[in-house]
């Protein structure tokens, strides 16, 4: 549980979440009744060995993946009640994305992949061209914006893919394992984007990882083990 | 809107990312289409050209005759030639004319065969196979040439030739046989060998003179009627019948059923060789766009764990698909129009003159390409993409966004 019970908030609210998973018949207890508040402005990271659960319960928050038993909410809203319709459509709106491997669109320029998400949400072309441009030099690519991520190097995917998860200012912010294909300095340059971001903006960040240097940059640090919170300690990186 | 735009977009530059391998899905497309379209326009002709050879072959879109003269054909069944044929300005007509179409003997001074004699109005002939007659020797002056044109297989059987005379034995309006020596005045090449064998022509007003007698005034057995346009044809029927109603009726069709069932059948044939041919293409573009979705499998994902919903992924699944098959259908139609062109002149098939005469056909087979004919099979083609895109759409929607943070 978190040790620090901040006047604001929760944006994430985890009550006894379960999830098992079958393998070949043989049950496994992926999480095992995990309960877990993430307030508005905080900057977590779920570390833990492969199998202690820190990405499923990472999917779980983000509705990518369902969970056996408990209750998930984001922003309020209880998961468990939403189909796959409206799970697509919270984490359209509110709920921003960076996947270890960038996930870009290779056929769509920096500018249009940021651009993609607000198109989905149906913003105006003018608005979203602006809003695009502004992520995008917010994180340094601003001369960037034509190119086509097979033309940037790996930060600068990332970055792109960072730009466009903040583009429509989600309220959580969600990175699965971001720097795992970086190198140790391009590492540090992202995690100073996502602090400047946490700290300046606000935004919540909740990132699965195994990299102690991911974990130096954040505020509060999540050990998980067989699927259960093992630590969490407050700290100010 | 906005979406869809996007999608569109997106669509594209997928189908241009594998630019070698949609290349040649293209192109397979392309000569199918091609080959389909070429195909079916020689089908079409095929069916162009069985009409034509019903129509101009003395029947015409419609016919007059007295009532029984079908079923026993002599001049006892004829009616008079001052009978009035006019149709309603809606429904033009190329040309009518008068005949007496009667059965006869026809014997040389070494055979004897049975024949179709036919008492015609040169000038009128014009809307029947007889205009298109290469005559050896003297065509017919007018109405009242007493002489014969019989065609070159019959000259051929009877061991005869223009200038020499022969004789027909047919029976008079009295139903008596009437014996009469006639001149050959020319010798006819048709389109058609069985004409050839079969019609003898003479001029209609020495055959009425020859045949009724006192008996009857100018009879004719038949008036044949060609139509501008084939379809006019039901109610110029209903048009005639109504002004005749003492006078039998009929059309091609009801005089050439089984042609009538040949062309009938050739519009199923095409759609069936259409679908013969597209059903091959289509295991090939199913199995590369399934391909194509396997491939990005994580980048789908990625799209449904971003906000995509299912209905959007299948859009743009589909898109891609029809998008493949227009561009493809569009340069197959093309493909397909530059080989009629090429074959514009048509295709000879005088080498087997008699098997395609059995099917009702001229021995110069000219593709025919309709406008209707290439929406029609253009927008099949792309109804095709669109049902071969169920397959890969299916596996899309499979794809979880867990998926793209697994691989």
């Amino acid at each position: 549980m978190a040790k620090d019970s901040s006047v604001k908030a929760p944006v994430v609210q985890c009550r006894g979440v379960k999830r098992i998973y079958q393998q070949q018949s043989i049950p496994v207890h992926a999480l095992r009744g995990v309960d877990l508040d993430i307030r508005e402005g905080e900057f977590v990271s779920l570390a833990g060995p492969s199998g202690s659960g820190k990405s499923t319960l990472l999917n779980s928050i983000g509705g990518l993946d369902g969970f056996d038993a408990g209750t998930v909410t984001v922003g309020g809203i209880d998961l468990g009640v939403l189909n796959s319709a409206e799970l697509a459509d919270l984490r359209l709106r509110k709920i921003g994305f960076v996947f270890q491997a960038y996930n870009l669109i290779p056929v769509l320029s920096a500018r249009e992949n940021v651009e993609f998400i607000l198109q989905l949400q149906g913003v105006p072309a003018q608005q979203r061209r602006e809003r695009a441009d502004d992520a995008l030099a917010s994180l340094g690519l601003g001369d960037h914006a034509h190119r086509r991520p097979g033309e940037l190097s790996g930060g600068q995917q990332q970055r792109v893919a960072i730009a466009r998860a903040i583009v429509t200012k989600p309220v959580l912010l969600l990175a699965d394992e971001p720097t795992a294909n970086l190198d140790s300095k391009t590492t540090s340059e992202l995690l100073a984007v996502l602090q400047q971001l946490n700290q300046q903006q606000g935004m919540t960040i909740v990132t699965a990882t195994h990299d102690p240097i991911v974990m130096g940059f954040t505020s509060r640090q999540i050990a998980m083990l067989d699927g259960e919170i093992h630590q969490d300690t407050m700290s100010t990186p | 809107m906005s979406t869809l735009v996007l999608l569109f977009n997106l669509s594209l530059r997928n189908i241009l990312r594998y630019r070698r391998r949609n290349f040649f899905l293209f192109a397979a497309i392309a000569v199918a289409v091609g080959g389909t379209t070429l195909s079916n326009s020689l089908i079409r002709g095929w069916q162009v050209s069985m009409l034509e050879t019903a129509v101009s072959g003395l029947s015409g879109h419609i016919k007059l005759q007295a009532p029984g003269f079908a079923d026993e054909p002599s001049l006892e069944r004829a009616f008079s030639s001052d009978t009035q044929i006019a149709l309603s300005q809606q429904i033009p007509m190329v040309g009518m004319t008068q005949r007496i179409n009667l059965p006869a003997v026809i014997t040389s001074e070494r055979e004897t065969r049975a024949v179709a004699l036919v008492g015609v109005v040169p000038t009128q002939e014009n809307i029947s196979l007889y205009r298109d007659l290469l005559i050896e020797g003297e065509g017919l002056v007018g109405a009242d040439d007493g002489r014969l044109l019989i065609g070159r297989a019959l000259a051929q059987t009877l061991q005869t030739r223009a200038g020499r005379r022969v004789v027909i034995i047919v029976q008079g309006a009295d139903g008596k046989s009437r014996e009469r020596g006639y001149r050959v005045a020319g010798v006819f090449d048709a389109p058609m060998r069985w004409a050839e064998n079969v019609l003898v022509f003479t001029g209609l007003g020495a055959l009425q003179e020859n045949l009724a007698g006192d008996q009857l005034d100018n009879p004719i057995t038949e008036i044949s009627v060609v139509l501008n346009d084939e379809s006019d044809r039901g109610s110029a029927a209903a048009e005639l019948a109504a002004a005749h109603p003492d006078l039998v009726i009929q059309d091609w069709r009801q005089m050439q059923p089984q042609i009538a069932e040949i062309v009938d059948m050739v519009d199923s044939v095409m759609v069936i060789w259409f679908f013969l041919i597209m059903s091959g293409l289509t295991f090939g573009l199913v199995n590369t766009l399934i391909a194509s979705v396997m491939q990005r499998t994580r980048e789908l994902g990625m799209l449904r764990a971003l906000g995509m919903n299912k209905r959007l992924l299948l859009v743009q699944v589909v898109l891609e698909c029809v998008g493949i098959m227009i561009v493809g259908v569009v340069a197959g139609l093309v493909l397909g129009v530059a080989m009629v062109f090429a074959l514009g002149d048509g295709i000879d098939l005088s080498a087997f003159s008699e098997s395609v005469e059995a099917i009702g056909i001229s021995t110069l087979l000219r593709p025919v390409l309709t406008l209707e004919d290439l929406l029609l099979f253009g927008g099949l083609s792309v109804l095709v993409g669109f049902f071969a895109s169920y397959f890969p759409a299916r596996r899309a929607l499979k794809i979880s966004p867990l998926m793209a943070m697994n691989r």
